[in-house]
């Protein structure tokens, strides 16, 4: 961490994560989503706009696989993509 | 004969001399009145008589400035007590002074967000509401490092990330343990530039817990982060397009327990 002793200058501080602590997925229960993810962000050169919807699809996983607490996904910033699933089943239906 | 002893009077310079020398007067027109047979036996008596007044002469003088110095006494010391109640009034309210500023210095650095500290404002709301600032792309870079003594594979799976402020992203670090037996990390982190590490907020990630990996087990490490909005219209962030987050494994021994960074007490398992 910083070791800089003058006055001045701002230390930085870490704080602890909102949510707390990812456990570990020891068995790699949502390593495929990882993969899937992990492509998209190299195929779009690592713009992490592009790869929302991945990066939600690997939260889901990890919540339904006891990783992570289930959180409604507006609270951790994917509002703009709640719309999509529902846009996307209507335009696969007919 | 009455000459002499006059001036000597005179000589002497006081005030109450003159009164003295018409005592005096009065005093020798009596004797020589009273007593003239008698000339220089009254003569005599009168000069005994004389150091009276003499002898008075210095006790009023002495009863005076003896006033005066009591007098100025009084006022030093009066001076020095109302000096001396103003210098303990001004230790006692530095004393004072300096037990309140601990809690106004923590109220100040939580309000004007000085030192990263925790700025008061951040909350799970925050991310519900806040929209992403599309013009301002910020280049995440992602940095791995392990304490000497740790033997763990610590590396982040992406060199790089292009992030807006406002939007929440996701990076993944992998990390492998290449022994025979299980190791405890525990983990830490760091944000470059420090003024830029106030905006970098996590979500979630695997910090400050111990984290066992069993022998030739390889996992990966996600974090969700976003940068707060607010770092767009910061000023001092204005030039500021590469933040670097860096993280370090140290060994954990069984049962130790890092204590939780800042003030506010938040609790790990919300």
């Amino acid at each position: 961490m910083s070791t800089a002793m003058n006055f001045s200058s701002k230390s930085f501080r870490p704080r602890a994560p909102d949510k707390g602590s990812f456990p570990l997925d020891h068995f790699g229960e949502c390593k495929a989503f990882k993969e899937k993810f992990m492509k998209c962000l190299k195929d779009n050169s690592y713009d992490n706009s592009m790869c929302r919807l991945q990066s939600k699809d690997y939260l889901e996983c990890r919540m339904d696989n006891q990783l992570m607490a289930k959180e409604p996904l507006e609270k951790l910033g994917f509002k703009d993509l709640m719309d999509k699933p529902s846009q996307e089943n209507k335009e696969a239906k007919p | 004969m009455l000459l002499p002893i006059l001036v000597r009077e005179s000589l002497c310079c006081s005030k109450n001399s003159v009164l003295l020398i018409s005592s005096n007067i009065q005093t020798c027109i009596r004797g020589l009145q009273g007593k003239g047979a008698r000339g220089l036996h009254s003569y005599a008596q009168w000069f005994l008589c004389r150091r009276v007044p003499s002898r008075l002469n210095t006790q009023i003088r002495g009863a005076k400035s003896r006033k005066s110095q009591t007098k100025q006494e009084d006022e030093w010391r009066k001076k020095n007590k109302t000096v001396l109640t103003y210098i303990t009034a001004a230790g006692v309210g530095m004393i004072g002074m300096s037990y309140a500023a601990v809690p106004l210095y923590r109220l100040y650095c939580q309000a004007s967000g000085l030192g990263g500290t925790a700025v008061a404002g951040h909350d799970a709301e925050q991310v519900e509401t806040m929209t992403p600032v599309m013009d301002r792309i910020i280049k995440i870079t992602f940095n791995a490092d392990t304490h000497a003594s740790m033997q763990w594979n610590f590396r982040p799976q992406q060199s790089e990330i292009y992030v807006v402020p406002g939007e929440t992203a996701l990076a993944f670090y992998r990390a492998k343990n290449p022994t025979d037996k299980p190791v405890i990390g525990i983990s830490t982190y760091n944000v470059v530039p420090f003024e830029a590490g106030q905006y970098f907020n996590k979500i979630q990630c695997f910090c400050f817990e111990e984290q066992r990996l069993n022998p030739k087990e390889e996992v990966d490490m996600p974090v969700f982060f976003y940068i707060d909005p607010e770092f767009d219209e910061d000023p001092r962030m204005a030039r500021v397009d590469t933040i670097t987050l860096s993280y370090t494994f140290f060994e954990a021994k069984e049962g130790q327990k890092l204590p939780l960074p800042g003030y506010s007490p938040i609790s790990l398992h919300s």
